[in-house]
């Protein structure tokens, strides 16, 4: 019931909803490295100028992490559109995270 | 002037943990495991506690951050399998109420299971993990740390390689805190898991393995260090219970027989048994009385016990035959009055159905009973019940046990045994004991002219002379009676 909702909404939005990610990372080791720059280059290339990346420190903000169960770094959430999606490592695939993210064919 | 000398010294050598000599380790709290340990884990270090599902692994590693948690020692538990609120329950079954010690910030209870949706998608570490930790670790002066399981984080990794990675990143994490910890690992019989997860053996300074056997139907726990470096330690298996006081390990006290020497004569309680035992048995003597059913094994130990407690001594009676109301009522035939020893506390009665519980959990409440009773005499009735426990060995096992408890503590120590045949001479070794039984008495019933004679013989008396004939006795109802040749 409440999905369906959701979905009307999201639809009624001219251009689609603007996508809202958290990306965990632990300072600028390699994999954070890249997991920055593979969502980042993700982004751009498929939803441009309809996104928002929040990227949060696991070393400086511990608390975070822990508050979102973080465990392990990258750790990206897709908090908006609904559900929430959670894809861990450094997002080098990048056709397995379109996937996940339900950013394949459509979204664009 | 002494004294602030002695706080400045303790206080270069870091605290009362770092000692000049040998390693430092801190107390787990379970009692026996700390004996098996030499004093407990290796402080600031590793020790991997491995060992099949239902195993008692997380209660073993519970117990040790409770312990610390109540002696200055806060403690974090990780969990990657369990809930938090699972846990606290666990716990509440063993009579442990964390909630007060987490109010506290004593011990902190930290739910670290995956989001089993998660898409993994490349290469990560469990940085956010230890970042968590740190902040935590800091925050309650943690030393203490359990992780349950290595083997739910090492799943995330689809590669060896990097499980040993990220398990040596973790390692020298927790040894770069300082921090004691205990790593727990599942070990299944079935997969080649030891192998897969030889590595951690050779990381943790100390391995423990714990595990649950069936023998005969009956579930016995056992546990052994395998490892421990820079200590020594016991080396057996070891058998260990959880109760509902927690987990107890029952360690042989020592490796060398520590038996005290055997003391002076003690009345049998018949005194024509006394003549051909040359005055008695020796206190602190281990006695094998043997002999079919109703030959008078109960009444030969009964008129011992009885005795003992007219001269004011405490008497332990284990019987695995029946229960203390029937023996009380049976031994008034031969005209022994038991139940006035037990209203005045002299004699205990413990009556226990063999197969109700392992070896280890009898050994446990008959070591119990010997610490809290602190009897002069133990007597068991009878050994071949003990065989229900499981089997001969674990009988064996149990018995060897107790008479050492027994001998090191200087308590005589009555076994009765049933034989079954009518070749009772050659039974008479009961279970494989009978090389450090002191004194064996055999008993016979013989059909002789129409009637049964009962007879009896002193097999062997160690330390003292003794009359090797067979000689007559009767039961009467004022006791055994023996017939003068």
């Amino acid at each position: 019931m409440k999905a369906r909702k959701r979905e009307r909404r999201r639809y009624a939005k001219p251009g689609g909803e603007t996508y809202v990610f958290w990306l965990f990372v632990a300072g600028n080791e390699p994999n954070s490295s890249q997991a920055r720059g593979n969502l980042a280059r993700l982004c751009e290339e498929h939803i441009k100028g309809r996104y928002k990346i929040d990227a949060v420190d696991v070393l400086k903000d511990a608390a975070a992490a822990h508050k979102n169960n973080v465990l392990v770094t990258p750790t990206l959430i897709l908090i908006k559109p609904l559900p929430k999606v959670t894809v861990l490592g450094n997002l080098n695939d990048t056709r397995q995270v379109l996937a996940a993210l339900r950013l394949t064919g459509d979204e664009r | 002037m002494a004294t602030a000398k002695r706080r400045a010294q303790g206080r270069d050598a870091g605290g009362p943990q770092k000692r000049r000599k040998g390693l430092p380790k801190v107390a787990t709290g379970i009692a026996g495991l700390d004996l098996v340990l030499g004093g407990g884990l290796p402080a600031g270090r590793m020790t991997l506690l491995s060992g099949g599902a239902g195993s008692g692994k997380s209660m073993m590693g519970l117990q040790c951050l409770l312990h610390g948690a109540g002696t200055g020692e806060p403690g974090i538990l990780v969990m990657f399998e369990e809930r938090a609120a699972a846990v606290r329950q666990n716990a509440r079954s063993l009579g442990w109420d964390l909630a007060p010690l987490e109010r506290k910030g004593k011990l902190y209870l930290m739910d670290a299971r995956l989001n089993p949706e998660a898409v993994i998608s490349g290469e990560f570490s469990i940085k956010g993990l230890l970042a968590i930790l740190d902040q935590r670790a800091k925050a309650m002066r943690a030393r203490r740390i359990m992780i349950d399981a290595a083997d739910a984080l090492l799943h995330l990794y689809d590669s060896p390689m990097r499980e040993r990675h990220e398990l040596y990143a973790l390692h020298e994490w927790l040894l770069d805190r300082g921090l004691t910890t205990i790593m727990t690992v599942k070990t299944s019989a079935q997969e080649d898991a030891p192998s897969r997860y030889a590595f951690l053996d050779f990381m943790a300074d100390c391995v423990i393995h714990i595990d649950q056997r069936v023998t005969a139907q009956i579930a016995t726990r056992r546990l052994r260090v395998i490892k421990y470096r820079g200590s020594a330690y016991g080396r057996n298996e070891y058998p260990f219970i959880i109760n509902e006081n927690g987990i107890h390990v029952i360690p042989i006290t020592s490796n060398v027989l520590q038996h005290r020497p055997l003391g002076p004569k003690v009345s049998s309680g018949q005194a024509g048994l006394d003549d051909l035992l040359a005055g008695g048995y020796r206190r602190g003597a281990s006695i094998l009385i043997v002999g079919t059913t109703g030959a008078g094994k109960t009444t030969l130990a009964c008129t011992f016990v009885q005795a003992a407690c007219l001269r004011g001594e405490r008497v332990l009676y284990l019987n695995f035959e029946e229960s203390a109301e029937s023996m009380v009522s049976s031994m008034l035939s031969p005209g022994l009055v038991l139940r006035p020893l037990i209203k005045t506390g002299r004699l205990v009665v413990r009556s226990y159905l063999p197969e109700a519980m392992g070896v280890e959990e009898h050994l446990f409440h008959a070591l119990k009973a010997l610490d809290e009773f602190q009897p002069r005499h133990v007597v068991v009735d009878a050994i071949s019940a003990c065989k229900r426990m499981g089997s001969e060995h674990t009988a064996f096992e149990y018995l060897m046990r107790l008479l050492n408890a027994c001998k090191e503590r200087g308590i005589t120590c009555t076994y009765l045994n049933q034989a079954t045949g009518r070749d009772v001479v050659t039974e008479s070794s009961g279970i494989g004991i009978s090389s450090i039984i002191d004194t064996v008495i055999l008993l016979r019933q013989l059909p002789i002219g129409g009637a049964m004679k009962r007879d009896l013989s002193v097999v062997k008396s160690r330390g003292s002379k003794h009359s090797e004939q067979f000689h007559e006795f009767r039961i009467t109802d004022r006791g055994i009676d023996l017939v003068k040749a």
